[in-house]
């Protein structure tokens, strides 16, 4: 019952969400299977809707709950769903080929993820008397890692809808981040970003759509020429 | 001295018998998984004891090691067991090595078992023993990483310290750098035992099998020995995961009421871990073997991010 009310049990708890969210990006970059990249990229935002509900239960930031319900309802379900109809519309050949091969794209994002370590550091001890904030610090060195490798994974690839799922990720990261700097945002913000992130996803699902029926292919690469 | 002895005895029986058990119940909760009957839990015990009775088919072309070879992988895998904390705090043999020797002990059973292969001359063998170590080469490091990260936490090598101190921080599991190393070790448990998405354990499929194609020239008491010992490594290896990561629930004396709540705790962890290792065989296809290195590689990736964000947290 007291771990509950405990709010340092609060910040070890999303802390490991978020460390779990991180392992979960790094098994996105190394995945190969497109539909088993969108299921991963819907436990992450399971991860993070929870992230969402465990900062609002403890930091009493009630508003925050409706932000974990969105992300429940729009991340994790809706989504996923509709990128994999999607996959099965288009066609699209079910493996991701990366540009750099998995081993030195794992090596990459390691890095990136220490980027993301050193440069939160920075947030952390902020100028003498401030008070450093602890869960800020570690939260948001893994927001800045998933930010960063979600940037990665969005060049690293070739085919639109991998693209999109990377930009997805990468969302997820500044989601992370606002959260757990500011202990949420207005809920104005947070709804308008949901709407942005849902149109956005239709949208790109439709130019990947029609990409693939004009040029057989979703392999951004080959749009070099106009096409009448 | 005495109590040195009783605790041995003990550790090693309750070794020797959970090791085909484990095996048995990931085997039966596979089958359920899959809407298969599949065999009793009790079947690798049954298997043992068939194969232990058997005569022995020893190839013409095998030399002295074909025979040593078996020995040393049951009794590398038997005293690692007795070098990690199982049931209490304190590992028996926990004076002879931390974790470091434990690595290495398993890696001497590996070597014989991949000089076995070897030694046979047959052409299954040969290539079972080079996957085998070209899979063992890749996941060592990751091993290193994460049992290091471990180590630095508790600031000691020595795997009682580890336990000790794990129990005394209430929490400490939930660290980033904590899961980040359980990931890790997770991912080598699953390639080092030869589960499904390195390895498959069912089968005898020749383009593919790993640990099977190695003993392929076993039979009889040879074969017992080593399908236990590697039972006994399996056990080690989860032992390993679920003692040092998640310490709750080891007993601090070697006393019986005590021991025999941490037994019962023990078991119970083990059965967790079996139920998602299960999770992960059948929810997973086999990869192709020139993608096993990139699995191993995000086992890499998560031991190094665990090690040094322990550095800086």
């Amino acid at each position: 019952m007291s771990f509950f009310s405990d709010a340092q049990f609060g910040e070890r708890v999303i802390t490991l969400m978020a460390a779990l969210a991180l392992v979960l990006q790094l098994g996105m970059v190394s995945q190969r299977w497109l539909i088993t990249n969108i299921r991963l990229f819907g436990v992450q935002s399971f991860l993070l809707a929870a992230i969402a509900a465990t900062i609002a239960h403890f930091n009493h930031a009630p508003h925050l709950y409706v932000a974990a319900w969105m992300t429940l309802l729009l991340k994790v379900v809706v989504l996923p769903l509709w990128l994999e109809r999607l996959v099965k519309k288009v066609g699209i050949r079910k493996e991701i080929e990366p540009l750099i091969n998995v081993p030195a794209s794992l090596l990459i994002s390691g890095g990136l993820t220490l980027l993301g370590y050193v440069v939160a550091e920075s947030f952390a001890r902020p100028a003498a008397g401030l008070p450093s904030r602890e869960l800020g610090h570690n939260t948001l060195a893994v927001a800045l890692a998933l930010f960063l490798i979600g940037f990665f994974m969005m060049i690293n690839r070739r085919k639109a809808l991998s693209q999109v799922l990377a930009l997805l990720s990468l969302e997820n990261g500044i989601f992370l981040a606002a959260i757990s700097l500011t202990y949420g945002m207005p809920l104005v913000v947070e709804l308008g970003i949901f709407f942005d992130v849902l149109v956005a996803v239709m949208l790109l699902g439709i130019l990947v759509y029609r990409i693939g029926e004009t040029f057989e292919s979703t392999d951004v690469s080959k749009l070099r020429r106009l096409r009448g | 001295m005495k109590q040195l002895a009783v605790a041995s005895l003990l550790q090693l029986a309750v070794l020797l018998a959970v090791a085909p058990l484990a095996s048995g119940v990931i085997k039966t909760l596979k089958a359920r998984m899959q809407t298969r009957r599949g065999p009793g839990i009790l079947q690798p015990y049954r298997d043992l004891f068939k194969l232990w009775r058997k005569n022995m088919v020893v190839p013409d072309s095998a030399s002295w090691i074909f025979a040593v070879a078996p020995y040393v992988v049951f009794l590398t895998a038997a005293a690692v067991g007795l070098m990690i904390p199982m049931i209490a705090w304190e590992a028996p043999l926990g004076l002879f090595g931390g974790v470091l020797a434990i690595i290495y002990l398993l890696g001497l059973g590996r070597f014989f078992l991949a000089l076995a292969g070897l030694d046979a001359g047959t052409a299954f063998g040969g290539m079972g023993s080079s996957r085998e170590m070209t899979i063992s080469a890749l996941a060592e490091p990751a091993m290193m990483l994460a049992v290091f990260t471990v180590a630095i936490a508790a600031g000691s090598t020595s795997l009682t310290e580890v336990a000790r101190s794990a129990a005394g921080q209430s929490w400490r599991f939930l660290a980033p750098s904590q899961i980040l190393a359980f990931s890790a070790l997770f991912i080598v448990l699953i390639a080092e035992t030869g589960r499904i998405p390195v390895d498959n354990p069912a089968t005898h499929l020749e383009l593919t099998m790993i640990h099977e194609a190695m003993i392929l020239e076993y039979s009889g008491r040879y074969l017992a020995l080593i399908e236990w010992g590697a039972s006994i490594k399996q056990l080690v290896l989860m032992t390993l995961l679920v003692n040092v990561f998640f310490p709750f629930g080891l007993s601090a004396s070697w006393r019986a009421p005590a021991l025999a709540i941490a037994l019962g705790v023990y078991l119970l962890k083990l059965l967790a871990l079996g139920a998602l290792i299960v999770l992960v065989e059948t929810t997973n296809a086999k990869l192709r073997l020139f993608r096993v290195p990139e699995l191993l590689a995000v086992a890499f990736i998560l031991g190094a991010l665990a090690l040094i964000s322990s550095f800086l947290f």
